[in-house]
């Protein structure tokens, strides 16, 4: 199990190692992108901008640029920004965090609790009427274009109804937690449910279609067979064990989600965290940005699957021999 | 472009008719997968009849600016792109929703008719989704099943490759080669890459998503390696082609095609998200995608050029995945899809 | 000054200003010993209204920062030797001297400038403005590359070898402080009349010796001016209060400030800055307000909104070095063909923005309404001709030829760029448009590697003279293959045309009036060559809350932000 682990950990490392050089490499083939020609301003004379490239080791090979800037992003840990010099890369990610983490952690209670309500009232109430409405909702929340929802809510809520019944509704942009809770919360509540619409659909459908299988499980007739009661039957046994792949599936989603994954919801949103951190950067060429966003983005990515496999591996030992 | 029917329709004429005729008669007997097939077919068909409609009913040209153009309304000629003239005189609005056949849903900032524009993107969406669901498919059902058969360090560089794929920022990849791809074409086999070019988003789209079809491939044929039948046929000294054709490919089939509509509606999402940023179908082409992203910077005046097809999008997503759950059903109810993007 | 659109370096750019509770007082005389008015405590608290950002216009340092967004600020911080007036209006083109007692008249055949430095002024943390400072400052524009040191201070006695090693710059016999007698000489290699224009923009303010001697970043250089910065988070937002070493010392250079404070935030998206500065939660936005939100601030706000006309163009720069616009009349096609009219209603409408047919733009100096490709014929731009246009593309022989036209991503550009593309094929060309990132747009496109036939670009002046549009934009100098700095986008170098060029530039030395004349015959010159096609000139729109007042905008450097005040 620990050599397992070991492996995995290192082939981790690895994945990063290569994300990290090939995220290098697509920049500098892009033509324009020259991070000297932008800084030295607009009509700069060739002297200048000679002068800038030397200044930045932007006139080093492509591998000593590369060697530099891991060193001041990981060793150094002062990797400054190409575009807002004075800022270091390092502090504008940590600034985004609490952001990113307040916006998808209350999302996710709010899928989770969805989620569960639907998976189990569509399996309680299967072959009636209930249960295709439910599995209707849940697909249409899985329909919908995240950005295109968020817009329209932006639409609804700060403008054609804020006069009236969104009142109540404050303008965009992060209150942090510092400020309140009530503040906090009502500044992120309309990204929260925009968010957790979709992701509720997802977690609705699997759990409903793990639930009904487990249903057919011969311990859930023995279960029934004994005479406890159905709710019993289906809160206990068929959602218990149908949780393992749900928990599975959240550890991966609420990873990706953690290290930027819901860059258009933060976008739209005007939440400046890690996604809106990546997207600008990526808008702005920022390579140093762009690094520390997407190395950022791909550890939690990395990390969540790791985590999902040793479960996996723990779960079932055959695993461990690949 | 006609995403669920081919996939449906044609495969009872595979070789294997029995168990895939059973799966037919299965999908037709579920009304929720019906009316998604039907609702499909409707969609395609209005938009193949997009030329029609722009010729013969909107008399317009969905791809060419028309600032200047007029339109007739009781009577009087009103430019299609009004200038305000309330107050301080601000800004240019394209005319509303005419709810009649000329500029049905409006213009749009080009002063173009956003309705004819809308049918003619839904050809660019399917045509993007569909395609790339099954480039994503099939690379996905090979790296899977070489990974999971051959094992050991084919797995792990393999899987390795995946993680690399999963974590990466596409939108970095799409902008970068959009930007590259302007004066210089990239060939690869038959294909020709060029900007503006539509196999562009079609391909970045069908190779974001290899990781996730192909990790419940692997698993399933990790787990089909194991299994009795498949070792006693290794222990006899069966070859492997033969083995993975005979053995492994027809159990794994069933859940790639049950991948199908779904990854055709999660890639229409994602090609309407590539769009929002600037990447995907470039103008004056249009796709659903690109229709929204101008009609959020028309959002306040004209709200119906984002909203109208975004509900086009979501009706197409939310059939497929219907369709989608049908099939599963079908084929291979055991499968673990989660849909979304 | 920095372009509007090199604003989109940092796009979403997003910024929004918060003036803080501001002295009652109407005049900004009652508060000139700023020290002692600390009425900020009671509505201060409203400057802080909730909003977040985490995005900002770049490096604060003045000698670097080349955006029209701090160059705006560095008015009401930075001081330089001389200024440009902070007035409304076209007086505002007018140079003052600031930390120099007077404008002193050349010597030495017009190469050496004596400044006297005005006694008694201090910096922000309360040291004295010495020459030893100026001279300092000086050198500090070589050593940390500002972006204009080769193109501003390039005359400048020494600068040669300032430019090849930065970090020794010394400017010995270029600038001289002499602390006894307070005054500081400048020597130029050649006469320069446009000198005074460039020791007025903010890479040559005078900062302390002390310094940094590279881009300061985030640091907070101490000012001169009524406002010192107090913290600024490129991520978060820039704060600017009461420099309390601050004494007027010239209303015309310097006036005094209103507000006590000013909360400079980043971020949010332009459509929620409208909605702030409506209701109230912020005073004004940087960014221009987006298309679906100007019919409701031109009707609805009309009174807090001011529109001004700005000295720029935006313009289509064809390559003469490459089919098919090698061909001078495929460029003339483009200018017969483009309807300016359709261009204005794109970019938000005749109030926002107003056709044009010559290079230099309306009411800038060596500007002549004179317009060759108009139709009907006039002096200034009526409509577009698509016949002529057509039958000149075919006697070219480039019809059916492929064009891409590359533009910056942005609604508006896009917007414009899809129109091009319309008008291009309807003249016979297969064109097609391709919209990158705004922030390597400007460089791709300057690129010759890159190929680009035809492009979407605007220029807006440093200061107003006319050899800041043709002699940069179109002169021989600024044309550099392979380097994506070639600010001459077009590749656009002929002799004769630069010969008059540097024939106004010389004739600058004794007659402005003279020189400007000339000016306007090289506009007519280029423009029958036709390099580019200039399209529009666009107007600002500032947009105030209800509460704030006493707006004014200088053409040079735009709303004076010092001079607001919140009632």
């Amino acid at each position: 199990m620990w050599r397992f682990a070991g492996k995995r950990a290192l082939a981790a490392l690895l994945v990063l190692f290569a994300i990290s050089v090939l995220v290098f490499l697509i920049f500098f083939a892009t033509p324009g992108v020259d991070p000297a020609a932008r800084i030295a301003g607009r009509n700069a004379s060739q002297e200048t901008l000679a002068q800038v490239r030397q200044s930045f080791g932007l006139d080093q090979p492509i591998w000593t640029q590369y060697g530099v800037m891991m060193r001041h992003l990981f060793i150094d840990r002062d990797l400054t920004s190409f575009v807002n010099r004075g800022a270091e890369v390092i502090p504008q990610v940590q600034q985004a965090i609490p952001v990113t983490l307040s916006l998808v952690i209350g999302a996710a209670v709010i899928w989770v609790i969805l989620a569960l309500v639907m998976g189990v009232l569509a399996t309680a109430y299967r072959g009636t009427a209930v249960d295709p409405i439910i599995v209707v909702l849940g697909v249409i929340g899985v329909s919908l274009p995240v950005y295109w929802l968020g817009e329209v809510v932006n639409l609804v809520t700060q403008s054609r109804l804020h006069d009236t019944i969104f009142a109540w509704v404050p303008s965009l942009g992060y209150v942090s937690l510092s400020e309140g809770f009530g503040p906090w919360a009502l500044h992120l509540l309309f990204p929260w449910l925009t968010l957790a619409v979709l992701y509720a659909g997802i977690y609705a459908r699997v759990l409903r279609s793990e639930m009904v299988g487990a249903m057919n499980e011969d311990y859930i007739r023995m279960a029934r067979a004994k005479g406890i009661g159905e709710w019993r039957v289906l809160l206990r046994h068929a959602l218990r064990t149908s949780l393992i792949v749900v928990v599975s599936l959240f550890g991966l989603d609420f990873g990706a989600l953690i290290g930027g994954a819901a860059l258009l919801t933060e976008v739209v949103f005007g939440l400046q965290g890690i996604g809106k951190l990546t997207y600008d950067s990526l808008q702005n060429f920022d390579l140093p940005v762009i690094l520390a966003c997407v190395l950022y983005a791909a550890f939690f990515v990395v990390l969540a699957n790791f985590i999902v496999d040793l479960l996996y591996a723990w779960l079932d030992p055959r695993v461990r021999h690949v | 472009m006609s995403a669920s029917t081919t996939s449906t329709s044609t495969t009872p004429a595979t070789p294997s008719a029995g168990p895939w005729l059973n799966a037919w008669r299965h999908v037709r007997r579920d009304r929720a997968a019906m009316a998604a097939v039907v609702v499909l077919i409707l969609i395609i068909l209005m938009c193949l009849a997009a030329p029609l409609y722009e010729n013969y009913v909107a008399h317009t040209d969905a791809f060419t600016s028309n600032v200047n153009g007029t339109y007739v309304v009781d009577g009087q000629t009103k430019p299609v792109l009004e200038a305000s003239t309330e107050g301080l005189g601000l800004g240019v609005n394209p005319i509303g929703p005419t709810w009649s056949s000329q500029l049905f849903l409006g213009a749009d900032n080009q002063g173009r008719d956003v309705m004819a524009r809308m049918l003619f993107g839904g050809r660019n969406s399917l045509v993007i989704g569909f395609t790339s669901a099954i480039i994503c498919c099939v690379l996905a059902g090979i790296v899977g099943i070489v990974a999971g058969y051959f094992g050991k360090a084919v797995d792990a560089v393999l899987s390795r490759a995946l993680d690399v794929l999963w974590a990466f920022p596409v939108y970095l990849l799409a902008i970068c080669l959009s930007v590259v791809l302007i004066n210089s074409s990239i060939t690869i086999g038959p294909v020709t890459l060029n900007s503006g070019s539509i196999i562009l988003p079609i391909l970045i789209i069908g190779i974001v998503y290899v990781p996730y079809v192909a990790r419940p491939i692997r698993g399933q044929v990790l787990s089909l390696r194991e299994r009795e039948f498949v070792q006693s046929a290794v222990g006899a000294g069966a070859a492997d082609l033969r083995l993975l054709r005979r053995e492994i490919l027809p159990n794994v089939l069933p859940t790639i095609i049950v991948f199908l509509p779904l990854m055709t509606a999660i890639n229409m999402l994602t090609e309407s998200a590539l769009s929002f940023l600037s990447i995907g179908v470039q103008p004056p082409d249009a796709s659903w995608g690109t229709i929204i992203n101008d009609g959020v910077g028309l959002l306040y005046t004209r709200p119906m050029v984002a909203i109208a097809p975004g509900i086009m999008l979501a009706i197409t997503a939310v059939a497929l995945n219907l369709l989608g759950d049908g099939v599963r059903d079908a084929l291979d109810p055991k499968a673990r899809l989660r849909g979304g993007v | 000054m920095r372009a509007r659109r090199t604003s989109l370096v940092v796009l979403p750019l997003s910024a929004m200003l918060v003036l803080a509770a501001c002295t009652s007082s109407s005049t900004p005389a009652a508060t000139s010993s700023a020290s002692g008015s600390s009425t900020s405590s009671a509505s201060g608290s409203t400057a802080t209204t909730g909003y977040q950002a985490a995005h900002a216009g770049g490096t604060l340092d003045p000698k670097v920062n080349y955006t029209l967004q701090y160059w705006q600020l560095y008015q009401a911080t930075f001081d330089g030797l001389t200024a440009f007036k902070k007035v409304n209006g076209q007086d505002s083109f007018t140079v003052v001297p600031d930390l120099a007692t007077e404008i002193p008249t050349p010597t030495n055949g017009g190469k050496t400038y004596v400044f006297t430095l005005r006694p008694g002024i201090k910096f922000s943390d309360g040291t004295d403005v010495t020459t030893d400072d100026v001279v300092a400052s000086f050198q500090r524009i070589f050593k940390v590359s500002s972006p204009t040191a080769g193109s501003f201070y390039n005359g400048i006695v020494g600068s040669d070898v300032c430019l090849k090693t930065p970090a020794t710059c010394k400017l010995d016999a270029g600038v001289i402080g002499d602390k006894a007698k307070g005054t500081v000489t400048i020597n130029l290699t050649a006469p320069d009349p446009e000198f005074l224009y460039k020791l007025s923009v903010p890479h040559a303010a005078i900062n302390p010796k002390s310094a940094p001697t590279k881009d300061a970043g985030n640091a907070l250089i101490p000012t001169t001016g009524p406002y010192m910065f107090t913290s600024y988070d490129p991520n978060t937002a820039l704060v600017m209060k009461r420099n309390p070493f601050f004494k007027e010392w010239s209303t015309d250079a310097q006036p005094q400030a209103y507000a006590d404070e000013i909360d400079y935030k980043f971020g949010l998206t332009v459509e929620a800055e409208v909605t702030a500065v409506e209701n109230g939660q912020a005073n004004w936005l940087f960014d221009p307000p987006p298309a679906d939100r100007l019919a409701e601030i031109g009707s609805k706000y009309a009174d807090q909104a001011h529109i001004n006309a700005l000295t720029a163009f935006w313009y289509a720069p064809m390559n003469v070095n490459i089919a098919p616009f090698n061909n001078v009349k495929a460029r003339q096609a483009v200018n017969w063909a483009v309807d300016r009219n359709a261009i204005v209603k794109l970019y938000g409408g005749s109030t926002l923005a107003q056709p044009v047919c010559t290079f230099l733009p309306p009411e800038f100096p060596g500007h002549v309404d004179d317009c060759q490709y108009s139709n009907p014929a006039g002096t200034t731009w009526q409509g577009p001709d698509l016949e002529k246009a057509k039958s000149l593309v075919t006697e070219s022989g480039t019809a059916g030829q492929a064009v891409t036209i590359v533009v910056s991503d942005d609604e508006v550009n896009k917007a414009i760029g899809e129109y091009l593309q319309s008008v291009l094929n309807s003249i016979g060309y297969k064109a097609s448009v391709k919209a990158i990132s705004g922030n390597i747009q400007f460089t791709y496109i300057q690129n010759t590697n890159n190929k680009v036939q035809i492009s979407l670009s605007q220029w807006y002046q440093d200061y107003p003279a006319a050899s800041d549009f043709l002699n940069v934009l179109l002169g021989c100098a600024s044309f550099t293959p392979g380097s994506d700095s070639s600010i001459n986008i077009a590749g656009y170098c002929n002799k004769g045309v630069q010969a008059q060029m540097d024939a106004a530039l010389k004739t600058e030395q004794t007659s402005m009036e003279q020189a400007n004349a000339q000016w306007a015959a090289v506009d007519k010159a280029v423009m029958t060559e036709s390099p580019v096609a200039p399209l529009i000139t666009p107007k600002l729109i500032d947009f105030l809350s209800k509460d704030t007042g006493n707006y004014q905008f200088s053409k040079q450097f735009y709303m004076l932000v010092s001079q607001l005040w919140v009632k």
